[in-house]
């Protein structure tokens, strides 16, 4: 079962079939440019089943964030880990309908909480385009200084963004 | 921490179980997926790591989204798996299917994917209540054709096909009265 997580606002959930024509439009949009997109439908079916059946393969993964009253989906966040990934990072994506409300943040706080405290994870990174000037200016809110640039065949170079350690957040 | 797929059937044949896939597949899939055989269900020797780890999320990440999804089909004595037989309903799809694969070409020719194939058909009749299936095969995939024919299908030139643009033979499935 992928744990479910609840902040103030939001609940990170698993993915469900009801999902999935929101996350779909995502990948079709323009907002998905910097994060591989924009895809058609299959791709984006593909997507949206690898990212429920990470959970299974690699025992973490990322939740669909959804609104806390009413259920509708509003973005991706969560603990994103292809083969070929430097390792685990934590990743954020909003739907349009999730933007500009603090959303990304309160969601990707509850997850590295999650990686901290019930995986007991020391660290985590984000990986960044660095033209993406909106997800910078969450890395750099979240407290992430910057380690380094990942280079993708597909995606291209990526800026990685060190997120504080677990460490680091209990002393401060 | 350890995440599995919760409340998934488990089915018994006289030599298979036939269960959701799980944490150690990927041992045999993977291999498979990344051999020249798989180049007719989206794998292939120029398939890599990252696509194949890849695609056993996909298979995972079906049955959370659905709550079906293909399964695998072990020996009963050694739990060893041996291939995939199941359900299968991406969002891109024009209708359900039952899709199969055998892992090691050692395997082939013993029957397997025909005994895994018909308890599954059973389950998604009784147990799913579909009225109807097809098998989408990449065309000139002969051993797979072979085993369509042999599972009662025929060949349903009005169906439609997940990618038009790939030639692709699609068997219809005896409905549930028929296929008992």
């Amino acid at each position: 079962m992928i744990p479910t997580l609840t902040t103030e606002r939001l609940v990170l959930r698993a993915p469900k079939l009801s999902d999935f024509d929101r996350y779909a439009e995502f990948r079709a949009s323009e907002r998905a440019r910097f994060v591989g997109g924009p895809n058609n439908r299959a791709q984006a079916w593909q997507q949206f089943a690898a990212l429920a059946g990470q959970w299974m393969v690699r025992g973490y993964g990322r939740w669909i964030v959804a609104h806390g009253a009413t259920d509708a989906p509003l973005g991706v966040v969560g603990l994103h880990h292809p083969e070929d990934w430097p390792g685990a990072e934590l990743a954020w994506s909003l739907f349009a309908a999730g933007e500009g409300q603090g959303f990304a943040e309160e969601a990707a706080i509850a997850a590295r909480e999650f990686a901290y405290g019930s995986l007991h994870w020391p660290g985590v990174f984000s990986l960044v385009d660095p033209a993406n000037a909106r997800s910078l200016s969450l890395a750099t809110r979240l407290g992430c200084q910057p380690d380094g640039v990942f280079q993708h065949p597909v995606f291209g170079d990526m800026h990685i963004w060190r997120h504080p350690t677990a460490r680091e957040l209990r002393t401060t | 921490m350890r995440v599995t797929l919760s409340d998934t059937p488990i089915l018994q044949t006289e030599r298979l179980t036939i269960r959701a896939p799980q944490a150690g597949d990927e041992d045999t899939l993977i291999p498979f997926l990344m051999s020249e055989r798989a180049s007719w269900v989206g794998g292939g020797s120029d398939c890599d790591l990252g696509k194949a780890w890849r695609i056993f999320s996909i298979v995972a990440g079906h049955w959370v989204i659905r709550g079906f999804g293909t399964f695998v089909y072990c020996d009963r004595a050694s739990g060893r798996p041996i291939g995939s037989a199941g359900p299968w309903y991406p969002g891109n799809w024009p209708e359900k299917e039952l899709g199969w694969t055998v892992w090691s070409p050692e395997d082939e020719g013993r029957g397997f994917a025909f005994e895994a194939v018909r308890a599954v058909r059973d389950h998604v009749y009784g147990e799913l209540h579909w009225n109807t299936a097809v098998s989408y095969i990449a065309h000139g995939n002969k051993r797979s054709r072979a085993l369509a024919e042999r599972l009662g299908c025929w060949l349903d030139e009005d169906a439609l096909p997940p990618y038009p643009d790939e030639p692709t033979w699609i068997f219809r499935h005896p409905g549930p009265e028929g296929s008992a």
